[in-house]
Protein backbone atom coordinates (compact mmCIF):
# COMPACT_ATOMS: atom_id res chain seq x y z
CA UNK A 1 0.00 0.00 0.00
CA UNK A 2 1.49 3.40 -0.87
CA UNK A 3 -0.12 6.22 0.37
CA UNK A 4 2.72 8.79 0.48
CA UNK A 5 3.63 8.31 -2.80
CA UNK A 6 -0.09 8.90 -4.36
CA UNK A 7 0.16 12.31 -6.58
CA UNK A 8 -2.60 14.25 -7.68
CA UNK A 9 -2.97 13.14 -11.46
CA UNK A 10 -5.13 10.34 -11.70
CA UNK A 11 -3.43 9.31 -15.36
CA UNK A 12 -0.55 6.73 -15.26
CA UNK A 13 1.00 8.16 -17.83
CA UNK A 14 1.04 11.29 -16.39
CA UNK A 15 2.44 10.33 -13.80
CA UNK A 16 4.97 8.23 -15.39
CA UNK A 17 5.91 11.80 -16.99
CA UNK A 18 6.45 13.39 -13.61
CA UNK A 19 8.57 11.12 -11.64
CA UNK A 20 10.53 10.91 -14.93
CA UNK A 21 11.29 14.50 -14.53
CA UNK A 22 11.50 14.32 -11.15
CA UNK A 23 14.72 11.68 -11.82
CA UNK A 24 16.25 14.10 -14.68
CA UNK A 25 15.87 17.16 -12.60
CA UNK A 26 17.38 17.05 -9.01
CA UNK A 27 16.57 20.21 -7.34
CA UNK A 28 14.88 21.93 -10.06
CA UNK A 29 11.31 23.04 -8.78
CA UNK A 30 8.52 20.93 -10.58
CA UNK A 31 5.40 23.21 -11.72
CA UNK A 32 2.97 19.87 -10.49
CA UNK A 33 2.83 18.92 -7.00
CA UNK A 34 2.51 16.11 -5.23
CA UNK A 35 -0.08 16.00 -1.62
CA UNK A 36 0.62 15.25 1.26
CA UNK A 37 -2.34 12.39 1.67
CA UNK A 38 -0.80 10.61 4.78
CA UNK A 39 -0.83 13.50 6.78
CA UNK A 40 -4.18 14.95 5.43
CA UNK A 41 -6.24 11.38 5.99
CA UNK A 42 -4.81 11.44 9.81
CA UNK A 43 -5.98 15.33 10.45
CA UNK A 44 -9.31 14.68 8.73
CA UNK A 45 -9.55 11.88 11.11
CA UNK A 46 -8.58 13.10 14.25
CA UNK A 47 -10.74 15.86 13.43
CA UNK A 48 -13.77 13.61 13.16
CA UNK A 49 -12.88 11.67 15.97
CA UNK A 50 -12.74 15.06 18.11
CA UNK A 51 -15.71 15.93 16.48
CA UNK A 52 -17.60 12.72 17.29
CA UNK A 53 -16.80 12.75 20.81
CA UNK A 54 -18.16 16.01 20.97
CA UNK A 55 -21.22 15.36 19.38
CA UNK A 56 -24.44 16.26 21.45
CA UNK A 57 -28.11 15.26 20.61
CA UNK A 58 -29.33 17.79 23.16
CA UNK A 59 -32.31 19.91 21.97
CA UNK A 60 -31.61 23.28 20.71
CA UNK A 61 -32.06 26.20 23.04
CA UNK A 62 -32.18 29.41 21.62
CA UNK A 63 -30.23 31.94 23.67
CA UNK A 64 -30.42 35.76 23.75
CA UNK A 65 -27.86 37.70 22.68
CA UNK A 66 -25.56 39.26 25.52
CA UNK A 67 -27.18 36.78 28.01
CA UNK A 68 -24.62 35.24 30.44
CA UNK A 69 -25.68 32.49 31.80
CA UNK A 70 -24.52 31.07 35.89
CA UNK A 71 -22.16 28.76 35.89
CA UNK A 72 -22.83 25.53 37.39
CA UNK A 73 -20.95 22.34 38.45
CA UNK A 74 -24.11 19.99 38.34
CA UNK A 75 -26.57 20.43 35.41
CA UNK A 76 -28.86 18.17 33.94
CA UNK A 77 -30.03 17.85 30.41
CA UNK A 78 -31.60 20.24 28.65
CA UNK A 79 -35.61 19.22 27.86
CA UNK A 80 -37.48 20.61 25.06
CA UNK A 81 -40.09 23.21 26.74
CA UNK A 82 -41.26 26.95 25.87
CA UNK A 83 -38.26 29.36 26.79
CA UNK A 84 -39.02 32.34 29.18
CA UNK A 85 -35.85 34.43 29.68
CA UNK A 86 -34.53 37.75 31.56
CA UNK A 87 -32.30 40.04 30.12
CA UNK A 88 -29.64 42.06 32.06
CA UNK A 89 -31.54 45.40 30.97
CA UNK A 90 -34.22 43.50 32.68
CA UNK A 91 -36.77 42.67 29.70
CA UNK A 92 -39.08 39.53 29.70
CA UNK A 93 -39.28 37.51 26.97
CA UNK A 94 -40.88 34.45 25.89
CA UNK A 95 -39.66 32.21 22.92
CA UNK A 96 -37.37 35.28 21.78
CA UNK A 97 -40.69 37.48 21.55
CA UNK A 98 -40.68 40.35 24.06
CA UNK A 99 -43.38 40.63 26.90
CA UNK A 100 -42.17 43.66 28.57
CA UNK A 101 -40.07 44.97 31.59
CA UNK A 102 -39.98 42.79 34.08
CA UNK A 103 -40.82 45.06 36.98
CA UNK A 104 -43.90 45.73 35.03
CA UNK A 105 -45.15 42.07 34.22
CA UNK A 106 -44.24 41.33 38.18
CA UNK A 107 -47.49 43.98 38.90
CA UNK A 108 -49.16 43.16 36.08
CA UNK A 109 -49.04 39.53 34.64
CA UNK A 110 -52.31 39.34 32.79
CA UNK A 111 -50.34 39.33 29.02
CA UNK A 112 -47.36 36.34 30.49
CA UNK A 113 -50.40 34.37 31.80
CA UNK A 114 -52.41 34.69 28.90
CA UNK A 115 -49.22 33.30 26.72
CA UNK A 116 -48.54 30.79 29.39
CA UNK A 117 -51.97 29.60 29.04
CA UNK A 118 -51.83 29.71 25.48
CA UNK A 119 -48.53 27.40 25.77
CA UNK A 120 -50.08 24.74 27.98
CA UNK A 121 -53.22 24.63 25.89
CA UNK A 122 -51.37 23.82 22.63
CA UNK A 123 -49.46 20.94 25.05
CA UNK A 124 -52.45 19.37 26.39
CA UNK A 125 -54.54 19.31 22.97
CA UNK A 126 -50.90 17.80 21.61
CA UNK A 127 -50.23 15.19 24.22
CA UNK A 128 -52.23 12.65 26.00
CA UNK A 129 -50.62 12.47 29.03
CA UNK A 130 -50.85 14.77 31.81
CA UNK A 131 -49.15 18.49 31.58
CA UNK A 132 -46.04 18.54 33.08
CA UNK A 133 -45.40 22.21 33.64
CA UNK A 134 -41.93 22.42 32.48
CA UNK A 135 -40.42 25.75 31.50
CA UNK A 136 -36.80 26.80 30.51
CA UNK A 137 -36.01 30.09 32.54
CA UNK A 138 -33.08 31.65 31.21
CA UNK A 139 -31.52 34.58 33.39
CA UNK A 140 -28.51 37.21 32.83
CA UNK A 141 -26.15 36.25 35.92
CA UNK A 142 -26.15 39.93 37.87
CA UNK A 143 -29.76 40.27 37.77
CA UNK A 144 -31.32 40.48 40.83
CA UNK A 145 -32.32 37.05 42.30
CA UNK A 146 -35.69 38.42 43.90
CA UNK A 147 -36.89 39.24 40.01
CA UNK A 148 -36.38 35.72 38.77
CA UNK A 149 -37.87 34.48 41.56
CA UNK A 150 -41.17 36.89 40.91
CA UNK A 151 -40.95 35.64 37.78
CA UNK A 152 -41.10 32.34 39.58
CA UNK A 153 -44.13 33.59 41.09
CA UNK A 154 -45.78 33.95 38.27
CA UNK A 155 -44.97 30.63 36.56
CA UNK A 156 -45.89 28.84 39.58
CA UNK A 157 -49.30 30.75 39.11
CA UNK A 158 -49.66 29.63 35.95
CA UNK A 159 -48.97 25.37 36.63
CA UNK A 160 -45.48 25.70 35.21
CA UNK A 161 -44.09 24.08 38.56
CA UNK A 162 -40.98 22.48 37.32
CA UNK A 163 -38.67 25.01 36.17
CA UNK A 164 -35.45 24.66 34.74
CA UNK A 165 -32.65 27.12 34.90
CA UNK A 166 -30.60 27.57 32.27
CA UNK A 167 -26.65 27.50 32.68
CA UNK A 168 -23.27 26.25 31.37
CA UNK A 169 -21.92 23.51 32.43
CA UNK A 170 -18.12 23.17 33.57
CA UNK B 1 6.69 -13.02 -3.91
CA UNK B 2 4.00 -13.33 -6.89
CA UNK B 3 1.10 -15.27 -7.31
CA UNK B 4 0.14 -16.82 -10.75
CA UNK B 5 -3.93 -16.59 -11.81
CA UNK B 6 -5.51 -18.55 -14.60
CA UNK B 7 -3.97 -16.97 -17.60
CA UNK B 8 -0.72 -16.66 -16.32
CA UNK B 9 0.05 -13.16 -15.57
CA UNK B 10 1.42 -12.53 -12.41
CA UNK B 11 -0.93 -10.58 -10.08
CA UNK B 12 0.97 -7.38 -8.15
CA UNK B 13 0.73 -7.62 -4.76
CA UNK B 14 1.64 -4.50 -3.86
CA UNK B 15 -2.13 -2.58 -4.12
CA UNK B 16 -2.84 0.81 -4.52
CA UNK B 17 -5.82 2.10 -2.43
CA UNK B 18 -7.88 5.06 -3.89
CA UNK B 19 -7.79 7.81 -1.68
CA UNK B 20 -10.64 10.17 -3.40
CA UNK B 21 -13.18 8.25 -1.86
CA UNK B 22 -12.14 8.21 1.69
CA UNK B 23 -11.21 12.15 1.83
CA UNK B 24 -14.53 13.13 0.02
CA UNK B 25 -16.47 10.99 3.03
CA UNK B 26 -14.05 12.65 5.67
CA UNK B 27 -14.46 15.76 4.31
CA UNK B 28 -18.56 15.12 4.48
CA UNK B 29 -18.06 14.08 7.97
CA UNK B 30 -15.97 16.84 8.96
CA UNK B 31 -18.27 19.36 7.44
CA UNK B 32 -21.23 17.81 9.03
CA UNK B 33 -19.92 17.57 12.29
CA UNK B 34 -18.15 21.12 12.42
CA UNK B 35 -21.93 22.29 11.45
CA UNK B 36 -23.94 20.53 14.03
CA UNK B 37 -21.17 21.14 16.92
CA UNK B 38 -22.66 22.96 20.10
CA UNK B 39 -20.23 24.86 21.15
CA UNK B 40 -21.63 26.26 24.33
CA UNK B 41 -22.90 23.63 26.54
CA UNK B 42 -26.10 24.41 28.39
CA UNK B 43 -27.33 22.44 31.03
CA UNK B 44 -30.21 22.95 33.75
CA UNK B 45 -30.59 22.96 37.19
CA UNK B 46 -34.41 21.72 38.20
CA UNK B 47 -36.37 23.57 40.44
CA UNK B 48 -39.63 22.57 41.77
CA UNK B 49 -42.00 25.00 43.41
CA UNK B 50 -42.77 22.51 46.12
CA UNK B 51 -45.76 23.51 47.30
CA UNK B 52 -48.73 21.79 46.69
CA UNK B 53 -46.62 19.50 44.22
CA UNK B 54 -45.67 15.71 45.05
CA UNK B 55 -42.16 16.69 46.55
CA UNK B 56 -43.53 17.87 49.73
CA UNK B 57 -46.04 15.16 50.22
CA UNK B 58 -43.16 12.64 49.46
CA UNK B 59 -41.92 11.97 52.78
CA UNK B 60 -43.32 13.10 56.00
CA UNK B 61 -40.73 11.21 58.17
CA UNK B 62 -37.62 13.75 56.51
CA UNK B 63 -36.51 16.44 57.19
CA UNK B 64 -36.90 19.91 55.25
CA UNK B 65 -34.37 22.36 55.12
CA UNK B 66 -34.59 26.00 54.77
CA UNK B 67 -32.21 28.50 53.66
CA UNK B 68 -32.53 32.35 53.74
CA UNK B 69 -30.38 34.96 52.32
CA UNK B 70 -29.38 38.11 54.79
CA UNK B 71 -26.91 38.80 51.78
CA UNK B 72 -24.46 37.53 49.09
CA UNK B 73 -22.28 35.97 51.70
CA UNK B 74 -24.61 35.34 54.96
CA UNK B 75 -27.04 32.97 54.84
CA UNK B 76 -28.94 30.98 57.36
CA UNK B 77 -29.98 27.72 57.40
CA UNK B 78 -32.97 26.10 59.18
CA UNK B 79 -33.40 22.22 59.43
CA UNK B 80 -37.31 21.01 60.34
CA UNK B 81 -39.17 18.25 60.99
CA UNK B 82 -42.86 18.35 60.29
CA UNK B 83 -42.52 22.00 60.30
CA UNK B 84 -41.09 22.59 63.58
CA UNK B 85 -37.37 23.58 63.79
CA UNK B 86 -34.39 21.12 64.61
CA UNK B 87 -31.41 22.89 64.05
CA UNK B 88 -30.39 26.70 62.60
CA UNK B 89 -26.51 27.27 61.53
CA UNK B 90 -25.12 30.53 60.14
CA UNK B 91 -23.28 30.20 57.28
CA UNK B 92 -20.95 33.84 56.86
CA UNK B 93 -18.13 34.71 55.28
CA UNK B 94 -16.19 37.92 53.65
CA UNK B 95 -17.21 36.70 49.97
CA UNK B 96 -19.91 34.53 48.54
CA UNK B 97 -17.58 32.24 47.11
CA UNK B 98 -15.63 31.61 50.47
CA UNK B 99 -19.37 31.40 51.88
CA UNK B 100 -20.58 28.64 49.70
CA UNK B 101 -17.30 26.69 50.76
CA UNK B 102 -18.25 27.01 54.35
CA UNK B 103 -21.90 26.12 53.25
CA UNK B 104 -20.82 22.81 51.18
CA UNK B 105 -19.57 21.87 54.74
CA UNK B 106 -22.24 22.83 56.98
CA UNK B 107 -24.66 21.03 54.66
CA UNK B 108 -22.13 18.01 55.13
CA UNK B 109 -21.03 17.80 58.44
CA UNK B 110 -23.89 19.16 60.40
CA UNK B 111 -26.54 18.60 58.75
CA UNK B 112 -26.62 15.26 56.59
CA UNK B 113 -24.27 13.50 59.28
CA UNK B 114 -26.09 15.34 62.10
CA UNK B 115 -26.21 12.37 64.18
CA UNK B 116 -22.98 11.02 63.08
CA UNK B 117 -24.52 8.13 62.05
CA UNK B 118 -23.65 5.80 59.30
CA UNK B 119 -26.68 6.18 57.49
CA UNK B 120 -26.87 9.54 56.30
CA UNK B 121 -30.07 12.48 56.81
CA UNK B 122 -32.33 13.05 53.49
CA UNK B 123 -33.45 16.20 53.12
CA UNK B 124 -37.22 15.91 51.27
CA UNK B 125 -37.17 19.62 50.26
CA UNK B 126 -34.74 22.61 50.21
CA UNK B 127 -36.55 25.73 50.46
CA UNK B 128 -34.62 28.67 49.57
CA UNK B 129 -35.63 32.47 50.41
CA UNK B 130 -33.38 35.02 47.88
CA UNK B 131 -33.19 38.43 48.87
CA UNK B 132 -32.36 41.55 46.13
CA UNK B 133 -28.58 42.07 47.01
CA UNK B 134 -28.20 38.78 45.81
CA UNK B 135 -27.95 38.17 42.10
CA UNK B 136 -29.33 35.30 40.10
CA UNK B 137 -25.86 33.82 39.47
CA UNK B 138 -24.90 33.80 43.42
CA UNK B 139 -28.35 32.19 43.90
CA UNK B 140 -27.58 29.31 41.48
CA UNK B 141 -24.34 28.59 43.08
CA UNK B 142 -25.79 28.38 46.30
CA UNK B 143 -28.05 25.49 44.49
CA UNK B 144 -25.33 24.02 43.26
CA UNK B 145 -24.04 23.62 46.63
CA UNK B 146 -27.49 21.87 47.58
CA UNK B 147 -27.50 19.46 44.41
CA UNK B 148 -23.89 18.73 45.34
CA UNK B 149 -25.08 17.04 48.29
CA UNK B 150 -27.66 15.63 46.62
CA UNK B 151 -30.52 17.69 47.78
CA UNK B 152 -32.50 17.69 44.68
CA UNK B 153 -35.99 18.75 45.50
CA UNK B 154 -35.05 22.18 45.86
CA UNK B 155 -38.25 25.61 45.92
CA UNK B 156 -37.19 29.28 45.55
CA UNK B 157 -39.92 31.52 47.76
CA UNK B 158 -41.16 34.04 45.70
CA UNK B 159 -41.79 37.03 46.75
CA UNK B 160 -45.29 36.39 47.70
CA UNK B 161 -44.04 33.95 50.28
CA UNK B 162 -45.41 30.93 47.40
Amino acid sequence: MRLNQSIVAANPFEKHLINRRRKKGKGMRSPQFTLMLTSMVDMFSMLVIFLLQTFSNTPEVSMLKGMQLPNSMTPSIVREAPVLAISRDGNLYLDQKLVGKTSDVSKKPDELLNKLNIIKKGWVSSHTSAFTGEINLQADREVESTTVSLVMGVLTASQFQSIQLAVIGK
Amino acid sequence: MSRRNGHGAKKELDFELNLTSLIDLLSTCTCFLLISAVWIQIGTVEIKQSHGTEAAAAAKDSFDLDLVFKSASDLHLQLKKDGKPVKGIDVKADTNEAMLIKLNEAIANQILNKDNKSKKMTIAVATVTPKSTVNYGQLVSTLDVLRKNQIVNIGVLTAKGQ
